[in-house]
């Protein structure tokens, strides 16, 4: 299990070194800077002093040169300072934007797990009912709505009109800090961020449970007389959460992209609003260290499926 | 009764949703002022330093002031750090005397101040962005701690507009810095001292800047203890939280109003955007050099059923950059709608020959639903006449690395679709129009050539007399609308939303924010 485990980390540093590269390439070759970001184009300015906040910035030196300066910074876990926001330092500017999309995609998908797998279990129990139709219309919807569409349906409906949660921020601007305010700000975005992969697990929960019903083991656990309600929870559903499992790690990065939508409608301070708002104005070392630091997470929860999984399932050997 | 397990979890779940639903959100103390106050085109979201900053002037103004300041009308520059003023009859020395003010640390506010700043705003190092236009200060004097005379090495007409987005910055807390320092320095967003009617008291990353009241201010002490700049990332966002009753005021974008007129809790506040629409013909391709062919693209355009259909009336046309009362003269060619006109002109120019239907690249930076429409309106009006325009939406960065490449490609950009900021002082326009402008000595990036409007130019920028100032940027005007380096479309209105709860509050949609005296010490909210 250890070597697996280092092998993984190992290709795991290889594959985000690749990443900056890409994303410093791609980001070169898209068109405009930060300086270009920073001019309003109503209001003329001249070459001359483009040119020495270029300057200033080191974007007049080699490509190759800046990258590898940035890596060099990189490695000793210095990744530069954000252009557009009074020279803060990225990495403490990333770190503290982690928690707060940390705590919407845990309560999102803690949502979309405990609905996902209720509704799953509900739906391939009663299969064929008109519970069962329900669910899976629902789930189809749930799984064809874009995030930026629910989350503004979400806004409008529950904060504009209901007025039953706030229309942003995670916190009441100028109030005291407390639990139930944090709480009342993170419910409506969590659900809503929760709605495309609750309806995802209630399709693969369904399918899963239905096959395991079927199993030898299922039927010898009805004939020795369990009752349904244990032959379902304890002897079908714990083997088809299986694949479900799996589901659930690989979509992590799919939430990330979800909950950039979410934050930037919700102006949740996480990840994903930090992302969108640096790429708007172009802030290259915002927009390196964020990737950077996503894609460590992401490539990190996929191995910590992995070994979920193996756990899980004793029968999956690991080399 | 008995719940089966599975009911009992699913309601306890259902349960802990629906609690964690309605916790109500935190009570703001009274007397607190929230708003988005950088939202729309003139705010800044997330800029502290006003020596680098392009726009967000109204916020920056609640807590930082500058020596003059532009009335709310914004038809003349008046006191604001700076009790009175006077200039020289040759302009080239204006002299300041103080009011009487602390900095919100407590210590005094001096003309040594003034002239730190000033300093600061010229040195480049400092990332400022007032170098150039602070170009002709060839020094600054302080006879004595309540006054400054600043001079001129050359008359400048648009130095006091320009003196009026400087905001005045406390020597004894940044001079400890380098300039350099100073242009990355965090203690813009951590512990600003300013002399506005409120002082800075946090800023949470992306969230909100929250302010609080200065007892000691000179002209009286606020009405609210606080005033919270919330941030939003679009209008939208700002709209609900508007309708959602937990900001008191926001810009909104004209497709909002209806939605907010005639409803008692909010009203609206309409102001002219100065910022005049355009079209902007690139002179380094052949096709807009005959100015038949320029006039033609004005006659194709019916720019009145423009504003009347997708602005709803609620636009100007324009027919020089100007957009000032005093600025545009009576007698301009109004270039009314006739497409036939159009078609002779473009015949007579031979436009056959120069490029015909082919299509030609229409760039633009605007990307919203309205220009969407009105970009597709003009691109049919120009289509009946023979002018095949393609429009090539990109956002802002894009935009200006195309326009302000070292090496341009002017393929990219034979026409954009643009705006002209300007507003009380017209010096402005002379830096994207004045042929001497061409990059990489201006932003001229059309690269417009054309004598008249240069000299007329030349003239009011170097007209000492300030009654006779008004008439030169006239014939400037004259010049624009005879030559056409754009085909100059409306000015658009623009709109911002407050609640009634908000009394005494000022606010008018100046280009990049103002300033403007606000007079934030004397807005007060009902609860």
């Amino acid at each position: 299990m250890l070597t697996y485990i280092s092998r993984r980390l190992a290709t795991g540093l290889l594959m985000l070194v690749a990443l900056s590269m890409l994303v410093f390439a791609l980001l070169r070759l898209a068109p405009g800077d930060p300086i270009d970001a920073y001019i309003n184009p109503n209001v003329a300015m001249s070459q001359a002093e483009m040119d020495a906040l270029r300057a200033r910035l080191g974007f007049d030196q080699p490509l190759p040169i800046q990258y590898l300066a940035w890596l060099r910074a990189a490695v000793t876990g210095d990744l530069g300072f954000s252009i557009q926001r009074n020279g803060v330092e990225v990495l403490p500017l990333v770190l503290e934007r982690i928690g707060p999309t940390i705590l919407l995609m845990a309560a999102g998908l803690a949502i979309a797990i405990m609905a996902g797998i209720a509704a799953g279990i509900v739906s391939a129990v009663r299969r064929n009912s008109a519970t069962d139709l329900g669910l899976s219309v629902a789930a189809f919807f749930g799984i064809s709505s874009p995030a930026f569409l629910t989350a503004i349906l979400g806004l409008y409906l529950f904060s504009v009109v209901l007025r039953w949660a706030p229309s942003g921020g995670m916190l009441t601007p100028g109030a005291p800090f407390t639990v139930g305010d944090l709480l009342a700000h993170l419910i409506l975005p969590a659900c809503l961020l929760s709605i495309g992969h609750a309806a995802l697990i209630m399709r693969y929960m369904r399918a899963s449970l239905l096959e395991v019903l079927n199993q030898d083991y299922v039927r010898t656990a009805r004939a020795k007389g369990v009752k349904e309600f244990w032959v379902i929870i304890k002897h079908a559903t714990r083997n088809a959460l299986l694949p479900v499992v799996t589901l659930i790690g690989s979509t992590i990065g799919i939430a990330v992209g979800g909950a950039i939508f979410i934050e930037s409608v919700f102006n949740w301070p996480g990840m994903g609003l930090l992302l969108v708002n640096a790429v708007d104005t172009r802030d290259y070392p915002v927009i390196m260290g964020a990737t950077l630091i996503i894609g460590a997470c992401v490539i990190l929860v996929n191995i910590l499926t992995d070994i979920v999984y193996a756990a899980i399932d004793p029968r999956i050997q690991v080399a | 009764m008995r719940l089966k397990p599975l009911t009992l979890a699913l309601a306890v779940t259902a349960l802990l949703g629906t609690t964690a639903l309605t916790l109500p959100a935190m009570a703001q103390e009274q007397k607190t002022i929230t708003g988005g106050f950088d939202v729309g085109p003139g705010g800044f979201q997330g800029n502290f330093n006003p020596l680098a900053a392009t726009g967000g002037f109204t916020w920056l103004n609640v807590y930082f002031e500058p020596l003059v300041n532009y009335n709310a009308d914004l038809t003349a520059i008046e006191g604001a750090l700076a009790s009175e003023f006077s200039v020289n009859p040759g302009q080239t020395e204006y002299t300041f005397k103080l009011a009487k003010e602390t900095w919100h640390d407590g210590k005094p506010f001096t003309s040594k101040d003034v002239k730190f700043t000033v300093d600061l705003a010229k040195n480049g190092e400092t990332g400022t962005v007032f170098a150039a236009r602070l170009g002709a200060v060839s020094g600054v004097e302080t006879p004595d701690e309540r006054t400054v005379v600043i001079k001129l090495s050359r008359p400048d007409s648009g130095f006091l507009a320009t003196l009026t987005k400087l905001m005045i910055l406390p020597e004894h807390a940044l001079s400890g810095f380098t300039p350099k320092e100073l242009a990355t320095s965090t203690w813009w967003a951590t512990k600003p001292i300013g002399t506005g009617p409120f002082k800075f008291k946090q800023y949470v990353t992306d969230q909100y800047v929250e302010l609080v009241a200065d007892e000691d201010y000179r002209l009286g002490r606020p009405k609210v203890d606080r005033v919270i700049n919330r941030y939003f990332k679009n209008t939208a966002a700002a709209v609900a939280a508007l309708r959602a009753g937990e900001i008191q005021f926001t810009y909104v974008e004209s497709d909002d109003v209806p939605t907010f007129k005639g409803n008692n809790a909010f009203k609206v506040i309409e102001g002219q955007s100065f910022v005049v629409n355009y079209l902007g013909f690139n002179q380094q391709v052949p096709l807009w050099k005959d100015l038949r062919v320029r006039q033609a693209v004005m006659h194709a355009i019916d720019r009145q059923a423009i504003i009347d259909s997708l602005y709803g009336g609620a636009a100007t046309v324009a027919n020089c950059g100007y957009v000032a009362k005093q600025l545009v003269p009576e007698g301009l060619d109004t270039y009314k709608y006739d497409p036939a006109k159009a078609k002779a002109l473009l015949a007579e120019a031979g436009w056959d020959k120069v490029n015909g239907t082919k299509p030609i690249t229409w760039l633009t930076y605007y990307n919203t639903p309205q220009a969407a429409n009105v970009m597709a309106a003009v691109q049919a009006m120009l289509a009946q006449v023979g002018i095949n325009v393609v429009p090539r939406v990109v956002d802002t960065p894009t935009y200006n690395s195309i326009i302000y490449a070292a090496n341009p490609d002017f393929g990219q950009f034979p026409l954009v679709y643009a705006g002209l900021q300007n507003g009380p002082d017209p010096s402005g326009l002379n830096i994207g129009l004045n042929a001497a402008q061409k990059p990489p000595a201006g932003a001229n990036f059309l690269r417009i050539e054309m004598p008249e409007v240069t000299k007329a130019l030349d003239t009011a920028l170097a007209e000492t007399d300030q009654k006779q100032l008004s008439a030169r940027y006239q014939d400037v005007c004259k010049a624009m609308n005879a030559n056409l380096p754009w085909a100059t479309m409306w000015v658009a209105n623009r709109y911002g939303v407050a609640s009634t709860k908000l009394k005494d509050f000022v606010w008018v949609p100046a280009p990049a924010g103002g300033p403007y005296n606000a007079h934030p010490e004397k807005w007060s909210v009902e609860k």
